[in-house]
């Protein structure tokens, strides 16, 4: 594995980079590599069998710097344009999850030429009308003083099962984890908490300008981003199968089913 | 020199809950169920704290205070302005402090501009103007991103008073509210512009951009333990870093008090009033009960480094003000004084003595306090407790600062 940072129009860009292939290149969610973790978990370890996984944290988050002038998801997607830039990735898989399928959905409808096959997990994004994105900053306010178990049950299948308590303990975790966590929330509030809350309407009626195969992946049990989003991606964009839904698990099926999850991914993008 | 000056600050707390809301309801900010609100009850309740505000003038209290909150049953007042509006025409001496308006929950901070202004005339230049940026809750109530929300706050606190003191029309070419046409009607009466509050909770960077503006920094906090004084000793070290001095007048502090003949007479009378303000009205916000809005990382307004400093500090679970379970750990707060004329004065004495604080914010009415309680209160502080506290301070600030004249110990210093 390797870590470096990019400096891309001043500002410093952290990186996370593993095994070799074709660059396969993961947008990260919460519960994940850059937004609790400081380096790999299990699930991106396995994509890093088969190809040349690059992970690089969102402004702001991890060790990259911030930028006070993102306001809306468009600022976002400029940023990855030019990491894409600096990085030399005209062609790539591309793999996010959460707020980081959002940005993959969003750059694959604006660069669909860029894009060899598009996976999104749990991806937010969309708005689906009487299916409300769930309110993760409100369960980031911790419950007498010291309990996350409500953001736990919101991004996982329940709330006390070991790999949630680990990622987001109650009191207090790992200051450097806990910092990750606060900065994710901190970018995640720019672009995500005022309504539109996660979402971009016109996202819904640009899909159809993604050319690459799609596999688009959901936790039965996700309760941040309705089920029904992962349905309508995967009817809106026009070379995706079916909704695979992933049974027994909730918002973080990479944490909670990292082996079912990377083989269904490294399946797909080998075919 | 001119001694401690004492302002009356009403919240106008809901006061009609029943006796099992700590039980049912799991917060009293926010998303505390508005079917809880009962006209049959509620009719005349706004008219009964204006006429308590109006008490305070009367009673010769340096000013009134009011604040703004939204969806909660601490604070009734979404609109402070519309109160103070009143106070203009059934009040005749005291400030009119706001403190503050939302500043980044305003679409346009002229509004803000233009409602002070007016204000200050219909008050014949009595308002002391507040600007504050909301926390934790005032995020949910009106969908404010926290990230940039300083920023934000700062941008539209300076187009304000410049919108007092340049002349119009200009052109605002700011990040966050751009405006061709800048030109305000009517000015605000005082010149150059109305005292400037703002509030903050012992943040260097507030503290800083209070001095270099030379406001009043309002110290945020409901206990006053050695932190109050550690804010005044780190107020007058930044104001000292921008050439400028301390003076008490540049200071202001929050404090709650009952005062009745005997100690425990103070006890008996506001007992119910004070467990209902600290178990009903600081659920959700001083309370680690329910779900606490106030402080903690879905709220991240902090950049990360000044977040990771907090973290390093910050014990899960504490004890915030609302949790304390008995008398002796309310006194220790030392953030409701009750008790008897002499016992108040000795303990506010030593409070005002030891953060060398030349503005102090009162509140009076906590919770369901009864009207008929919270008018004996105050009366009896105005008649025994302001007299003694007015004469040891203004000792005290003539001797510990010999070189502030006068003028300048106004609380309007610009």
């Amino acid at each position: 594995m390797s870590a470096r940072s990019l400096e891309i129009n001043r500002r410093k860009v952290w990186i996370l980079e593993s095994g070799s292939g074709a660059p396969l290149l993961y947008l990260h969610g919460f519960a994940d590599v850059h937004s609790v973790k400081e380096t790999w978990l299990p699930f991106h370890e396995q994509l890093a069998l088969s190809a040349r996984v690059i992970a690089p944290a969102h402004p702001g988050c991890a060790q990259s710097d911030e930028n006070p002038d993102i306001d809306v998801i468009e600022d976002v997607i400029f940023h990855y344009l030019e990491v894409l830039d600096a990085l030399k990735l005209d062609s790539f898989d591309l793999v996010g999850h959460g707020v980081g399928g959002w940005i993959a959905a969003e750059l694959a409808a604006r660069h669909p030429e860029k894009i060899r096959k598009l996976v999104l997990i749990g991806a937010s994004g969309l708005f689906v009308e009487g299916a409300l994105i769930g309110d993760v900053f409100m369960n980031a306010q911790p419950e007498f003083g010291s309990s996350y178990a409500s953001l736990r049950e919101m991004l996982f299948s329940s709330a006390n099962q070991a790999n949630a308590l680990e990622m987001f303990p109650d009191g207090k975790g790992e200051l450097e984890d806990e910092v990750r966590r606060y900065q994710m929330l901190r970018l995640s509030s720019r672009i995500g908490f005022k309504p539109p809350y996660f979402y971009n309407r016109p996202l819904r009626n640009r899909l159809h300008r993604i050319t690459s195969p799609a596999l688009v992946i959901w936790g039965e049990k996700d309760g941040f981003v309705p089920r029904s989003h992962g349905e309508a991606y995967a009817e809106l964009i026009p070379h995706s199968g079916a909704l695979k839904v992933i049974a027994g698990v909730g918002h973080s099926a990479h944490v909670e089913k990292p082996e079912e999850l990377a083989k269904l991914v490294s399946d797909f993008l080998a075919k | 020199m001119r001694p401690v000056q004492l302002f009356c600050w009403h919240f106008m707390a809901y006061p009609y809950l029943d006796k099992d809301f700590d039980k049912s309801g799991h917060s009293g900010w926010v998303t505390v169920p508005n079917k809880l609100w009962d006209n049959n009850k509620a009719r005349g309740l706004y008219q009964e704290y204006i006429d308590q505000l109006a008490l305070a003038d009367d009673l010769g209290f340096d000013g009134m205070v009011l604040n703004e909150h939204h969806q909660n049953i601490y604070g009734l007042m979404p609109s402070p302005n519309l109160i103070a509006s009143a106070l203009t025409q059934c009040t005749s001496r005291g400030k009119i402090v706001i403190l503050g308006n939302l500043l980044p929950l305003h679409l346009n901070p002229m509004r803000v501009a233009e409602e002070y202004a007016m204000l200050d005339q219909m008050s014949h230049g009595r308002l002391i103007a507040g600007f504050a940026p909301g926390g934790g809750p005032e995020t949910f109530n009106y969908d404010v991103p926290s990230a940039n929300t300083r920023e934000k706050f700062w941008e539209a606190a300076d187009l304000i008073v410049r919108s007092w003191t340049d002349d119009g029309p200009f052109t605002h070419e700011g990040r966050y509210f751009p405006l061709r046409y800048v030109n305000l009607w009517p000015k605000p009466l005082q010149q150059p512009f109305p005292p400037v509050w703002i509030p903050g909770s012992r943040s260097p960077s507030t503290m800083t951009e209070v001095a270099k503006r030379g406001y009043c920094y309002f110290l945020s906090s409901r206990s006053h333990g050695g932190e109050t004084q550690r804010a005044q000793q780190e107020f007058a070290q930044v104001l000292e870093k921008h050439g400028d001095s301390y003076h008490p007048f540049r200071f202001g502090i929050l404090m709650s008090t009952y005062v009745a003949e005997t100690d425990q007479q103070a006890r008996d009378e506001c007992e119910e009033g004070v467990w209902y303000f600290l178990k009903n009205c600081l659920k959700g916000h001083l309370r680690k009960e329910g779900r606490q809005l106030t402080y903690g990382p879905g709220v991240p307004y902090i950049p990360a480094a000044a977040w990771r400093e907090y973290m390093k500090g910050y014990t899960p679970g504490r004890k915030l003000l609302g949790d304390v379970e008995n008398w002796e750990e309310l006194e220790a707060s030392q953030s409701i004084i009750v008790g008897s004329p002499e016992t108040v004065a000795r303990r506010i004495g030593a409070l005002i003595e030891k953060a060398k604080v030349g503005n102090l914010l009162i509140q009076f009415q906590l919770g369901n306090m009864p009207d008929r309680l919270a008018r004996k209160s105050m009366k009896l502080f105005a008649d025994k407790v302001a007299p003694i506290l007015r004469h040891d301070s203004l000792k005290q600030f003539t001797k510990e600062f010999p070189a502030m004249n006068v003028d300048q110990a106004t609380p309007a210093v610009h």
